[in-house]
Formats: structure tokens, C-alpha cells, sequence
């Protein structure tokens, strides 16, 4: 699903600074990897290229067999569209929009007519238990609430792969335990993840860890998440 | 592109932010209203100004008898020189002159049954019309047949004519018999006049009053030219014939006074070079005022982008391409200038037409008493508002559309990442 060949970024400013160096990584369809590393060790801006929110400067991206290198706006915006979904740490909800709209808007970036949108939206919500809540506000929700209404949002397209930046690090132990735990529940229907983490907790939850440290893949280490009891140990 | 779906989301951005909204749109309809109002303003003044020249001809002068200032060739000063034969002669002479028509005053009384009525006839040839834009407001002006046929008829003016038929049967003079100086006249004519208080002024043919009264001296001859076009021209001309004019007196070619002579040219050009000075001054403050609009929509459209910038890096994360954000950030702009410019619009020229129809019932801006008129229809050209309207909508939809495409041109990461 994923191929990384060399993967090079340089962020130029006043000080050069090279995050990525080089990075080769496979990921195969319906795996859930997380990516490892402290602050400052390049996995935020390895998940923004795998995202196509950001470009590389060196190396091959193929996502789902295609290359993703030099695209224009339009496709980038199409690639993200179709194929990914993001969950984000700060939830990135739109905060005039109702968790129903905020759902929807994928799709009506799809061209999907109103009705069919919320219907599916609905759909969604109705899967993560907020039913009740589709015509509030971001701010009206807790925060488990609108993790659950970005996740929502990130699966109403039906992309092959999702994309998390650290889903769980606004939340306390209990909702994070939750939010993984759909996390895994949506895995287990057959789709990539990639989680981006700090927390051991959370990367033991997942099958393969990949830890990184100042630009360059240390170690990738194979983890069964089944052994885990992760009510009791996510933190 | 352009669906519900589409529009629903510029109005709410334009709801979410009222007050924003607001005080742009009215900046905008005020600079609307305010360019409006003083171009009828400018326009309602030209157009009652050069009302009162629209009937003359042109090309026309007019020569007053009057006093000399200067002592000349044994004669004292204040000495007053009285127009005659020799000076229609002379004019007659001279090749730019088309025709002149004298204008012989006598003073008299004019009886109509019970009434009475001080006036002054004036005889004068049927061009003098033209020439003083005499109007008509009832019956006809003297004519070539009254000329040669030294019929005694006369065109009276506005006030006695009302006055004549006040507390009387009649509702018109028209073919009435009036006496001026025991002499009866048939009223042919009723003209808007030039009438001074109490005093009457009426028109009968030159060639009649000059048959009764043989009047060899007249205070004003009026005369139309040919080829003289320009304000250089006719100067010229004015300073030649003022010359001839004081040798035939004997008075000092250099005095200023003894006669008035007036072109009739030179003062209209005077007047339109007044209007268009006028003009200019009022275009650049409309221009003034709808640059301040333009500045305002700019301003609040890169506040807008400012503001929206982690919102449009969301939606570029979730699949929005970067014609349908820059789009929805002109269009935002456009519905305001446009709903805000329309608004002024139509206040500017509903108020202005609210003026107008007040004017026209009340007879404000026009001055009867002396048949001029001042200030009338201050309205503006139709296609002048909708153009600077248009004007305003592109400049302002440009001025918003760069920092959208900047908006736009970022990473959609960084958009998100900005606070």
C-alpha cells in the first residue's frame, strides 16, 4: 500500500535543517504500523508527506501503486480526497460547522449531493455512538466526542488508509483506551493505518513499531498487540 | 460549482461575521450614494444653468448705451452715449454681421378693461427670440408677417398676464385687445419674461413700434454673426467694433464703458469651462471616494483570508481544490460589493429622484420672477452609476483576490499549523 525509496527532506531556512535522510519503508494493505520517535525526529513530517500535505525533496512515494511525486494542487487534492483519511491530535474540526456538516464535507468535496452526504455522515456517526450529537458544535463536544467525530469524517470516504498524528495526545487514559480501541476496530475491516506516536502505550497497540531518531528509521520492530492488555496499560 | 450547496456556505461565512459584513457593505454603499448625490448635485446645476441658454443662438451679440468713464476730446466724463442709426449702419457695414435686430423700449401703460399696468414694450424682430432665448409658454413670438404688415400685436409676459386675468371671466389673454398708450394691441403671445417687480415687459414688432413712435435711438441692438467660432475671434471682434463704435461717439477708444457690448459666445464658453472645472472637481472626489471603498473591501477580505487560513488548510486536507477555496473567498467578496453597492445604489438615486419631484411640484431651484432657473433635474446617468458600481465590484474582488491565491498557494500543513 505504502513504498518509501529514500526518502530526503530539507526544510530551508535560516539554518538548513535535513529531517528526513533517507527513509525506506513498506507498508502492506490492512497493516496498522505506528511511527516512533521523539520530538524532533522527523515522524510528524514523514506522516505530512504520506499525506500528501507536504512534498520531499528526494526519493520515490508510491501510495496504492502510484507515484506521488510533483503533483499538482488539483491532484494532491483529488489523491487526499479519495485515498486518505486524517486524524489529527488537535481534532482540526471546523468550528461553525455541526459534527454532521464537519462529516459531510469530504463528500461534498466529492461532489456527493446533500442528501446522500448526511445520510452517510449519519451513518457514521450513528457507527461511533453520536447519533445524538450530529447537530452540535465542536465546542458543544468533549473531547472524545470530536475524535470520534474526526474519525468519522476521516472513514466517510471510504480512503484505503489513515493517517493519525498523534490521535490520542489530547485526551486523558480513558478516551484514549476508547479512541484506540475503535482505532483497531477499523484496522480490523481492512484498513492501512499509520499512527504517529510518542507514547509506548499506544505503539504497543499496533502490530509494527518504527522507531524513529534525528531523520532515519532505527528499527522496525514486529509487536502483538493481542498480548497487550490495553485497558490497564496504555499509559 | 455554483449550487446550493455553494452559495449556502458564502452566506453563512457572511452571517458568522456580521458585523464585519456590515461595516464593509456600508463603506461601500455610502461611497455609492455619496458619488451618486454629487454627480445629480453637479449635473441639477449644469442643467439649470445652461437651461437658461439652451433656446439662444450662439452666435450673438449684444451692444448696451451706457456712460463713458474716460473724458475725451473736450467731452466730460459720465457723458451717456445713446445708440442710434449710425450704428445699425455700421454694423450693417461690417461682413461678420448677419442681421441686426434693434430693440426700441417705450414705456407706457396697458389697459385691459378695468386694469391697468405699467410696462415696457420693447419692438424687436422676430430673431431677438433666439438671440435672448425668449420662451414661449403660450401662443406664438412675433413673426415676419406681423413685421411687414406693422400689425399691432404684442407678446405679454408671465405676470401680467396673471395679473390681467385675476378676479376676470377669462382664462386666457390670446386674441384679447389690450391699449398700451391708447393703442390697442392683440395679445398673441405669452412669454416666461423677464419682469422687474411691478413693471411689465412686453414684445410688439420692431416695425410697428417704430412706425407709431419714429424712434431714431435705442438703449440695446442685438445682432447675430457669422464665422466667428472661437472665444479668440469674437475678442477680437468685440475690440474692433468697440473702436468703430467710439469714433462714431467720440469717445475714448480706451474707456471700458460708454457701451456694453456682450458676446453671447464668449459667455457660454465662460460658462461650460465652469462645469467642466465643476465636473472634473466632482469625478475626483466620486474617484476619492471609491478608491476608500476598494481600500475597505481589500482590507476585510485580508483579514478574512487571515482569519480563515487554518480553516482552508482543513479543507485542503480533506480533498478542497484550490479553485473552489479561491472561488468561494471571491465570491464572498463579490456578494458583498455587490448586495452593498446595489443598496447605495438605489438610496443615491431614490433620493435624488425624491429631490427631483419635490423641485418640479414646488418650482424650487427656478426663479420666476426672473425666468431663471438655477438647480433643475439633478439626476445622474444611469450607465455612469452602474459603470462605477462595476468599477467598484472588480477593483474589489482584485484586491481580495491576491491574498487568496496566496491563502490558497500554501501547504495545506502550514495552513492548518497557523495561528
Amino acid at each position: 500500500m505504502i513504498k518509501l525509496n529514500n526518502i530526503n527532506k530539507t526544510y530551508f531556512g535560516a539554518q538548513p535543517l535535513h529531517v528526513l535522510k533517507g527513509i525506506n519503508l513498506d507498508v502492506a494493505e490492512g497493516e496498522l504500523v505506528s511511527i516512533m520517535g521523539a520530538s524532533g525526529s522527523g515522524k510528524s513530517t514523514l506522516l505530512n508527506i504520506l499525506g500528501i500535505l507536504d512534498n520531499y525533496d528526494e526519493g520515490e512515494y508510491y501510495l496504492a501503486g502510484k507515484l506521488v511525486k510533483n503533483l499538482s494542487e488539483n491532484q494532491a487534492a483529488e489523491f487526499r480526497n479519495k485515498l486518505i483519511g486524517f486524524i489529527f491530535q488537535s481534532f482540526n474540526l471546523i468550528p461553525f460547522k455541526t459534527a454532521l456538516e464537519n462529516v459531510a464535507l469530504p463528500l461534498f468535496y466529492q461532489g456527493v449531493n446533500r442528501k446522500k452526504r448526511n445520510m452517510m455522515a449519519m451513518e457514521y456517526l450513528e457507527r461511533f455512538g453520536l447519533k445524538d450529537w450530529a447537530d452540535h458544535y465542536p465546542n458543544e463536544l468533549s473531547g472524545g466526542q470530536k475524535q470520534r467525530v474526526s474519525i468519522a469524517r476521516a472513514l466517510v470516504t471510504s480512503p484505503k488508509i489513515i493517517l493519525a498524528d498523534e490521535p490520542t495526545g489530547a485526551l486523558d487514559s480513558k478516551t484514549s483506551a476508547e479512541v484506540m480501541q475503535i482505532l483497531r476496530e477499523v484496522n480490523a475491516t481492512g484498513i492501512t493505518m499509520v499512527i504517529v506516536t510518542h507514547e509506548r502505550g499506544i505503539a504497543n497497540l499496533t502490530r509494527k513499531i518504527v522507531h524513529l531518531k534525528d531523520g532515519i528509521i532505527e528499527s522496525i520492530e514486529e509487536n502483538d498487540p493481542d498480548k497487550m492488555d490495553f485497558t490497564k496499560e496504555i499509559k | 460549482m455554483f449550487n446550493r450547496d455553494f452559495w449556502s456556505e458564502i452566506f453563512m461565512a457572511l452571517k458568522r461575521n456580521k458585523l464585519r459584513t456590515i461595516l464593509t457593505g456600508f463603506a461601500i454603499s455610502w461611497g455609492i450614494f455619496m458619488l451618486i448625490v454629487l454627480l445629480s448635485a453637479g449635473n441639477g446645476l449644469k442643467n439649470g444653468v445652461t437651461g437658461n441658454f439652451a433656446d439662444r443662438i450662439k452666435n450673438t451679440y449684444t451692444i448696451w448705451s451706457s456712460s463713458t468713464e474716460l473724458p475725451y476730446k473736450g467731452h466730460k466724463a459720465g457723458r451717456f452715449i445713446m445708440l442710434n442709426n449710425k450704428d445699425i449702419q455700421l454694423l450693417e457695414s461690417l461682413y461678420q454681421v448677419e442681421e441686426v435686430s434693434p430693440v426700441l423700449s417705450k414705456g407706457g401703460t396697458l389697459i385691459f378693461g378695468e386694469k391697468s399696468r405699467n410696462v415696457s414694450m420693447e419692438g424687436v424682430k422676430p430673431i431677438f427670440k433666439n438671440i435672448e432665448g425668449v420662451k414661449v409658454i403660450e401662443g406664438r413670438f412675433i413673426n415676419e408677417n406681423d413685421m411687414r404688415n406693422k400689425l399691432k400685436v404684442v407678446v405679454i409676459d408671465k405676470n401680467t398676464n396673471e395679473e390681467l386675468l385675476r378676479t376676470s371671466e377669462e382664462t386666457s389673454m390670446m386674441g384679447k385687445t389690450v391699449y398700451i398708450n391708447g393703442l390697442s394691441f392683440t395679445v398673441i403671445g405669452v412669454s416666461k419674461g423677464m419682469a422687474f417687480g411691478e413693471m411689465g415687459q412686453c414684445y410688439a414688432p420692431y416695425s410697428t413700434i417704430r412706425a407709431i413712435y419714429n424712434v431714431n435711438e435705442y438703449y440695446q441692438l442685438t445682432f447675430t454673426t457669422k464665422g466667428l467660432d472661437t472665444k479668440e475671434d469674437n475678442e477680437v471682434f468685440s475690440k474692433e467694433l468697440r473702436k468703430k463704435i467710439a469714433m462714431l461717439h467720440e469717445f475714448s477708444p480706451d474707456d471700458n464703458r460708454g457701451v456694453w457690448i456682450d458676446s453671447q459666445m464668449v459667455n457660454s464658453l465662460e460658462t461650460m469651462r465652469i462645469f467642466n472645472t465643476i465636473n472634473i472637481f466632482i469625478w475626483v472626489i466620486g474617484i476619492a471616494m471609491l478608491i476608500s471603498g476598494v481600500v475597505g473591501v481589500s482590507n476585510i477580505m485580508r483579514i478574512t483570508v487571515k482569519e480563515r487560513t487554518n480553516e482552508i488548510g482543513i479543507r485542503k486536507a480533506l480533498g478542497a481544490k484550490p479553485r473552489s477555496i479561491l472561488l468561494s473567498i471571491v465570491m464572498e467578496s463579490l456578494v458583498i460589493t455587490t448586495i452593498f453597492g446595489y443598496i447605495g445604489m438605489i438610496c443615491g438615486i431614490g433620493l435624488m429622484e425624491i429631490v427631483n419631484s419635490i423641485m418640479e411640484s414646488s418650482g424650487a431651484g427656478t426663479n420666476s420672477e426672473m425666468g431663471m432657473s438655477v438647480f433643475v433635474n439633478p439626476t445622474v446617468d444611469i450607465s455612469i452609476v452602474v459603470m462605477a458600481t462595476l468599477v467598484l465590484i472588480i477593483s474589489g474582488v482584485a484586491a481580495g483576490f491576491a491574498p487568496a491565491w496566496n491563502s490558497v498557494k500554501v501547504k495545506p500543513i502550514e495552513a492548518m499549523n497557523y495561528r
